[in-house]
Formats: structure tokens, sequence, C-alpha cells
């Protein structure tokens, strides 16, 4: 049998790296130059002519027109980057196929095979819209099947394969040149569970340099009086080359104290050339970073303090990525985080090594197919499930004969392992032809299995497969969700489809409502259902990743309000969305997602955003100097320092700088959330109040109406709420208090009445309904129901009722114009 | 019933020890092992595998069922909620059953939606 070719790449802001594992051994793939690591760099000359990695790099300061690096950071954007020479205009994925492509050059020209099939790793906090272009990416360069795997489980597969036993909690902290994210996981009996993550899609290294450019022109201004803006389109390459210079200095201060940074004629004013001519000093480039490492470390704080955890607990950090080798990053987050560091472990190189290990654990062989379809043995055909990678020392392998396939039927089958050392016993097909058999792996190995059958007179009977193999090792079972995705509904909140750990792949229905009709034929009337990312309650504080859209012009019939949807959003490994909507009334399914694209970030609309950010703040602060929250004015010193950033971005995007708009994009949007929690800190008091309120109506109905494990339930919600309430956390309490609503709920509407007190409540509001007539009809109905004590039919009309009452217009739009219920 | 005596319901049709088949008492490796082979089972299509038995009845069992429950009792938090429906004797007054199955919103609507396949 030949060896397996499991094919991992991480495709990094960059640099990128591939590895191969062939079920024993994981190989790096070194490219054209010799290295492990490909600049992902791409340039187009005049003649159209690709280059990609160093030599391409070489050429990004004398040729930046020609020239694209960074473009990982806008991918799924609608974001084209130009090549002046070539004429021609390229997609964020278009550039990363060309890295791919050159990826998968470098494995042929090292193991002699093209793969087909590949895992490629993604920042664990990608975004559906930027995930589905690293997929498209793949695509085009001639990947046929991929999977992704989100960068820290694959550092931590790398990290869990090469360590001999390690049990217990770790954290794989990966500041990569465009992002952080943080994972905690945990190893026992040798699976791997994602407990969390976290992280910044806009800290990495880049921002380090960026910091230290600042720095830079911050002395230029003191000391020559020279303004130099980001906003200036006129800077913009000498702006590039002068970070280049910082990012060469900034490697060779690890190594020595001081550096003087000279660059002649670096910058154009209307005065004449300004050159830059510095002296960086160690303490210098550390001060001008340490907030940023303190950002990640206070990300990981986070991370641990969700999950109830103190830094003290931790095993180990594992840390990936190339700005982890700076000493002073080192030093600050050893002393946050106490916990030692993962040693032998090569930072840049651990996550394509994991990526490769995954495809193993997926089955993901990388042989174009022609290798396989050399003659297959002749055999009864049978039909093998078995886990191509298995942690299990005694898994179960299933097989079934295929109906229909000729050729003499087996009465028994065996397993037997091929280095002899163990065989099943002889096991007799059941009446549907199938067999359920549990193997012994030798550890740490493949381990290679013959398929044999034994025909009723007891002479052999040969199968097909003859053969398979198992390699046992740490595995990850099923990638998780790094993000809950949702239904935005009209009223503002979200309809959960997927919680965030959620096992992938996934699939879920549920039934909404429109709120209002649709016209036959009608263009301009349409029917949105925005699917978006997120773990916050309200619809408009998570990120808008895709929306399903049913226009008048699609439609066989009107579809009038209230009509029922039955929505299915469904995600597969590799996190990629799909959804359909059934509409039951008109026996039509759609299925076209529209928008999968993360939104354009104009210096205009950014600009606006900022503006009402900022009158949101003050408003803040001052409410919270009146009121006398200490706790909530620190936490502003925290969106005052964001805001600064996000001016600083807008201020770049204004210059042309694409990528810093969507970091401003983003950078608006978790400052949004931000002050949203201090908005909920200022009402804590009134929070406080609700959650004993609530907390006094669950216990009351649950102690008359409710089962005894309601009971147990409530309990543990009630402990659960309490610690909330202990350590401040406003969005925790919530959370927990939504528990014990629904508990309270399930034992209220037991109460031989509660419909009764729900109806007089909608009967009460029947002249708001969007139909008025349908509404009084259904009180009418309602009230003979009462008289004759039909509970059943009451409850029917009170939830018909619910649904004719309006939903707020205001909140509708916030709710990206959702259409649904 | 109403609403909410539809979500207990689920808490017994979809706890993931019923889906699995395991007691509360079972260890991780074996919801790892019982989980790997029944979703084998079922891409194979074998009858055996595809209902299990709860409190309020017998009930299709998918694949989509079995992950989540796998990846329910990896997380200790949930799976402590799991176990105690699990541990709960059956025909408890909020175990009862709805009358029967909502029906299909037209016939074709399960294999549309890729929830069953043709027969």
């Amino acid at each position: 049998m030949a060896t397996p070719l499991y094919i991992g790449i991480d495709l990094g802001t960059t640099n990128s790296t591939a590895a191969a594992f062939d079920g024993e051994k994981l190989t790096l793939i070194r490219n054209a130059q010799g290295a492990n690591l490909t600049p992902s760099v791409v340039r187009i000359d005049a003649r159209g002519a690709v280059t990609v990695g160093d030599r391409a790099r070489r050429l990004i300061d004398s040729d930046p027109q020609n020239t694209r690096s960074e473009f990982k950071r806008l991918m799924g954007t609608s974001q084209a980057l130009e090549f002046a020479a070539a004429k021609l205009s390229k997609r964020p994925e278009e550039l990363a196929a060309e890295v791919l492509k050159s990826l998968r050059k470098d494995v042929e020209q090292q193991l002699g095979v093209a793969p087909t099939c590949a895992v490629i790793s993604v920042p664990a906090l990608f975004e559906l819209p930027q995930s589905a272009a690293t997929s498209e990416a793949a695509r085009l360069a001639g990947f046929s099947r991929v999977e992704l795997i989100q960068e820290p489980v694959a550092s931590a597969l790398a990290a869990g394969w090469s360590a001999d036993s390690d049990e217990g909690s770790w954290l794989v902290y990966d500041l990569g040149g465009g992002t952080f994210d943080v994972s905690l996981l945990e190893t026992r009996d040798g699976l791997l569970r994602v407990v969390g993550h976290d992280g910044d899609n806009f800290l990495g290294g880049r921002d380090f340099d960026q910091a230290i450019v600042d720095e830079v022109l911050a002395e230029l201004l003191r000391t020559q009086g020279v303004d130099i803006r980001r906003a200036d389109p006129r800077h913009a390459t000498s702006l590039r080359k002068l970070k280049r210079a910082v990012e060469e200095a900034k490697i060779e201060l690890s190594r020595t104290d001081e550096l003087p940074l000279l660059v002649p004629g670096a910058f154009e004013t209307d005065n004449g050339p300004v050159d830059v001519d510095v002296v960086l000093t160690r303490a210098r480039v550390e001060a001008a970073c340490a907030p940023l490492v303190q950002r990640s470390i206070n990300v990981c704080l986070r991370l641990l303090a969700s999950h109830g955890l103190e830094p003290s607990q931790l095993g180990k950090v594992v840390l990936v990525g190339g700005p982890t080798a700076m000493p002073s990053l080192r030093a600050q987050v050893q002393a946050a985080l106490g916990a030692p560091f993962a040693t032998d472990l090569d930072p840049m190189t651990l996550v394509a090594q994991g990526a490769a290990l995954y495809a193993a654990s997926s089955g993901l062989d990388g042989r174009p197919t022609a290798t396989s379809a050399t003659p297959q043995p002749s055999g009864r055909k049978v039909w093998l499930q078995y886990p191509a990678m298995s942690s299990d020392l005694s898994p179960h392998v299933v097989g079934r004969l295929v109906e229909g396939d000729s050729g003499p039927k087996p009465a028994l089958v065996r397993l037997v392992r091929a280095d002899g050392g163990w065989s099943s016993p002889d096991s007799p097909l059941s009446a549907e032809g199938a067999f359920v058999l549990s193997v012994e792996l030798v550890p740490r190995k493949p381990n290679t299995f013959r398929l044999e059958g034994i025909g009723a007179d007891g002479k052999p009977v040969p199968l097909s497969p003859a053969s398979f193999t198992i390699v046992q090792g740490l595995t990850l079972s099923d990638p998780p969700l790094s993000r809950s995705i949702g239904v935005a509904l009209a009223n503002n909140a979200v309809r959960v489809y997927f919680e965030r750990g959620a096992p992938l792949p996934a699939r879920r229905t549920f039934r909404q409502r429109t709120v209002e009709a649709v016209a036959k034929g009608s263009t301009g009337n349409v029917l949105r259902i925005p699917i978006v990312q997120g773990e916050l309650e309200w619809a408009h504080l998570c990120r808008l990743v895709g929306a399903l859209e049913i226009r008048g012009d699609q439609i066989k019939a009107s579809l009038p309000a209230d009509a029922e949807v039955e929505l299915t959003l469904e995600l597969d490994r590799g996190g990629r969305l799909s959804a359909r909507a059934l509409v039951p009334a008109l026996s039509q399914v759609f299925e076209q997602v529209a928008q999968l694209q993360v939104p354009d970030a104009t210096p205009e609309s950014l600009q606006e955003g900022l503006t009402a950010a900022r009158e949101r703040l003050s408003l803040l602060r001052s409410s919270a100097f009146r009121r006398g929250v200490p706790a909530v004015v620190a936490s502003l010193a925290q969106a005052d320092q964001a805001l600064a950033e996000i001016e600083r971005d807008v201020e770049a995007a204004r210059g042309g700088d694409a990528d810093a708009g969507q970091k401003a994009r983003r950078g608006l949007l978790d400052l949004d959330a931000q002050l949203e929690q201090a908005e909920s800190g200022l009402r804590w008091p009134e929070l406080e109040e609700t959650v004993r309120e609530e907390l006094a109506v669950a216990s009351s109905w649950v102690a008359q109406f409710g089962s005894p494990t309601e009971q147990k339930l409530l309990d543990e919600a009630m402990r659960a709420c309490e610690r909330a309430r202990a350590g401040r956390q406003a969005v925790e309490l919530q959370r927990h208090l939504r528990s014990v609503r629904k508990l309270g709920n399930a034992a209220f509407y037991r109460h031989p009445s509660a419909w009764e007190w729900q109806f007089d409540s909608a009967a009460s509001r029947v002249s708001e309904a969007s139909d008025v007539a349908k509404a009084e009809e259904l009180v009418q109905r309602g009230r003979r129901a009462l008289e004759q004590q039909r509970r059943e039919e009451l409850r029917q009309v009170v939830e018909q009722l619910w649904r004719l009452l309006p939903e707020d217009a205001q909140e509708r739009r916030l709710a990206h114009d959702s259409g649904v219920r | 019933m109403s609403l909410t005596d539809r979500d207990v319901f689920s808490r017994f049709r979809e706890n993931a020890f019923h889906v699995l088949g395991l007691r509360p008492s079972c260890t991780r490796m074996e919801v790892e092992r019982e989980g790997q082979k029944l979703l084998a089972m079922l891409e194979l299509g074998l009858s055996e595998a595809a209902h299990y038995d709860t409190p309020v009845g017998r009930m299709p069992r998918t694949a989509e069922l079995v992950r989540s429950s796998m990846a329910t009792l990896r997380d200790p938090a949930t799976r402590l909620q799991h176990a105690l429906w699990a541990q709960l004797p059956p025909g408890t007054p909020a175990a009862q059953a709805p009358a029967k199955e909502e029906p299909a919103p037209w016939p074709e609507a399960p294999v549309r939606l890729g929830w069953r396949r043709p027969e």
C-alpha cells in the first residue's frame, strides 16, 4: 500500500508554510530557495508574469505599484488590488491562490506528487466571508478538496503530537503578522478539546511595526517640526519603506541595545526632502510595543476568566508566530501568565505541521485520484468506515457489503493487523451484510489491517479493499465553531442557530415568520433574512455575514404577512455556510445566500461611525461621573484608547490604506460592543434589581409547578447568577438570567390561568395589529374559547395574536432590515 | 400542550446519553468510541443504529445528533445537565410525549431540506 500524503498549509499574512505527514513523520516543505517560509507576497510585471515569495518581497519597496503583500487581511472584502504595469486588478483571494499554487508546486518538487487536497489554517476569529474566500483561493490554486482548521487548534495538535504525555490545560498564544489568537485547550486521555477561543482579528506583528513607525514620526515632528500624516497619499510609498526599515531594525534589536535608523530623503514635503535619522533603542521599541503586548495579555486573561481559571492553573503556554521571538514580549507574557513556555517547538512552522496532522485525522489524502485509480484488487466490494486517525487504542471498524456487487459472499470476516501482533475473532455478517469490529492499535504508529473474508465452505473470499490504515495519535474529532451564528430578527434580537463551540459540521432548522407581505412580481419587494455572527444578544452588535433574500419576482404567489418560513442553516467542517428557506405556503425553496462579504469600509462611512462613537462616549462619561460609578469611568479609559487607535486607522484609510480601513471598521464594531457593556455597567443597580425580582418570580413558579429536575436546574442557574453578580459581569448575568426566565416560564405556563392572562394582555393591544380585522376576529374567538374553557384553542389564539402585533421600525432597521420574527 | 412543555420533552428526546446509548457514569473515552461507532453505522445505513430509546419513546438518530451529543458530553458543564435529565426515571408528568409529531408542511419538505432521503 503506497504511503499517504497529508498536506497542511499555513497561509499567513506575512509568510506561508507547507508541511506533509505520511502517517508517521512530519516533513516541512522547502521552496525553490531551500527555505521553509515563503513570503506571502505577489508581484505581477508588465507582461503579466507572476512572481511569488522572496523574489517578489525584494521588490516591494522599489516597485510597490506591482507588488502586493498582506492581502490576507483583506480576504472576504470586495477590495481589489491594482497591478499598474499589467493593468490588472486582483481580488485578495486570487493573490492568496498564487501563494497556494507556489506552495503546491514546492510539494510536487519535493515529494513528486501535486496534492489535490489539503488543510489550510485560518485565524480562529476569521468571519465566515473570510473563511469562504480562503476556500475559494484553494480552489483557484487547483485543490479539488480543502478543509480549514483554526490556527490555534493546528498549533495545539502539532504541540500535542510531539509531546509524550501532556495532560491538563494549555494556552496557545498565537501572534501572527496580522492577527492574534489565543486558545484554551485541554488534553485528557489522548483527546484534545478546545475549551475556548478569544483573540483580536486586527492585532499582529504589523501593528508592532506601525507603533514604532508612529514613534519615529513623532520624533520627526518633535525635532524637525515635520508633520507626516498617514492620511496624505503622497507619503504612502515612503511610509511603506520606513516600515520595512523599522521591521528589520526591530529584529536586530533583539540582539543589540541600540541601532541607528537612517533613511535619507525618506519623505517629500512642500519644503523639500526630509531625512529620517533617529537612534532606536531596545528600551524605546519595547516601550512602543508594550501596550500592544498588554492588549494581547488582556485577551488571554479574559479567556481564562471566562472559564473560571487562574493563570496559575495553566500547565504551559505554546508560543506561535514570528513576533513571539521578541525577548520583551516573552518576558511580559511570562510575567503575566506565569506558566512555562513549551520548548523545542518551532513557532514559525507549528501551524502548518498541525494542519497536516489534521488532514490525516480527516482522511484527506492529497494524492491525486489517478494514483489510487491503479487497478483495484478484485474481490467482493465492502463499504468501510473507520477513523483515519484515532486517539482511542480500540476504535471500531464498521463494514457493509456493497449491494448489487456480484461475486462470492463471505459468511465471516476478520481483521488482521499487518505486523501479525493482533487479529479479530471471526465475525458473522448481519442480515444487512454488515459487521462491527473493534481493533487494537499500536500507539503512535500507522496501523495497517488486512480485511479477510471466509466463505461458508471455509475457503478465503477476497474482499475489496483488502487493507486499510489507521494512525494512532492525538486527535481532534470535530472542529468547534469559533463564534455563534444566528438570524437577526425584526425586533433586533438574535435567534441563535449554532452556539459558539458547536461541533462542525452542523445543521439546524427553525421556523420563522414574515413580518410583512411580499407582493408577487415586485422586484423592489424583498423578504430579507440576515445571518449574523457574534456573541451579543442584539443583532446590530453582531457581524452581518450574509443574507438570504426572497424577492417578489421569484415567488409563485404573493406572500402574506405572518407566513411561515422554515429556515435551515448548515455549516460544513471548514465553517462554510449555506442557508435554505422553505416557504410552505408557496411550496418553494430559496437557497441563494447573498453578500457573503465583509462590508466595505469607505472613509466617509468610517468617519460617520467615528463621530457617533465619540458622542456616545462623551455622553456615557458624563453620565458615569454624575452617577459616581468609578468602574465604568475606568472602563471608558480603554474605550478612549480604542477610539484614538480607530482615529489613526481612519486617517490612514483616507490616505488609501484599505487594510487600515477594514481594521477601523472592525474596531468601531468592537468599540460599540465595549460601550454597550459600559452602559450596562451604568445600569448595574437596575440590573441587580431586575435579577432579584426575576429570581423571586421564577423560584415561586418553579416551586409550585416545576419538576424536581427543573428545581435542580434553577438552583444551578441561580448559583451562576450569583457568581456573575459577585464578579459584576453584566453580559454573563444576563445570559444566566435568560435560563432562569426560561425555567420560570416553563412552570408559569402550567398555571391553569396562564393563557387567560396572556390573552388579556394581547387583546388590549389589538388596535396596533398589522391586520386589525383578523386580530379582532381572533379576540372574539379567544373570548368564546375562554367562556367554554377550551385552553388549547385559547393558547393558539394568543400565539396568533402575538404574531400580528408590530415590531418597532427603529429596531428592525438596527436588525439589518430583517423581515422575519 | 404549551411550547414550554415541548422544551421539557426535547430535554428527554435529545438527551446526549440517550442518543449515544450510554449511562451517565461512562468515561470520556467511551463517549468517543461509541460516537465514532454510531457515526460509522449511520453512514452505512445500518438499521441497528437508526433509532434510540428514551423515556418518552423511540426516536430517530441522525449523524448531527450524535456529533452534537458527543460535543455535549465532552464539556463537563453541559454533561452535568444532561446527566441530571438522564437519571430522571421515565414517566414523570413533564416527560409526556406530544400526541403526535407535527406533519411536514408539504410532503417533499424533509427531502428538499436534506433531512431524509427519498424513499
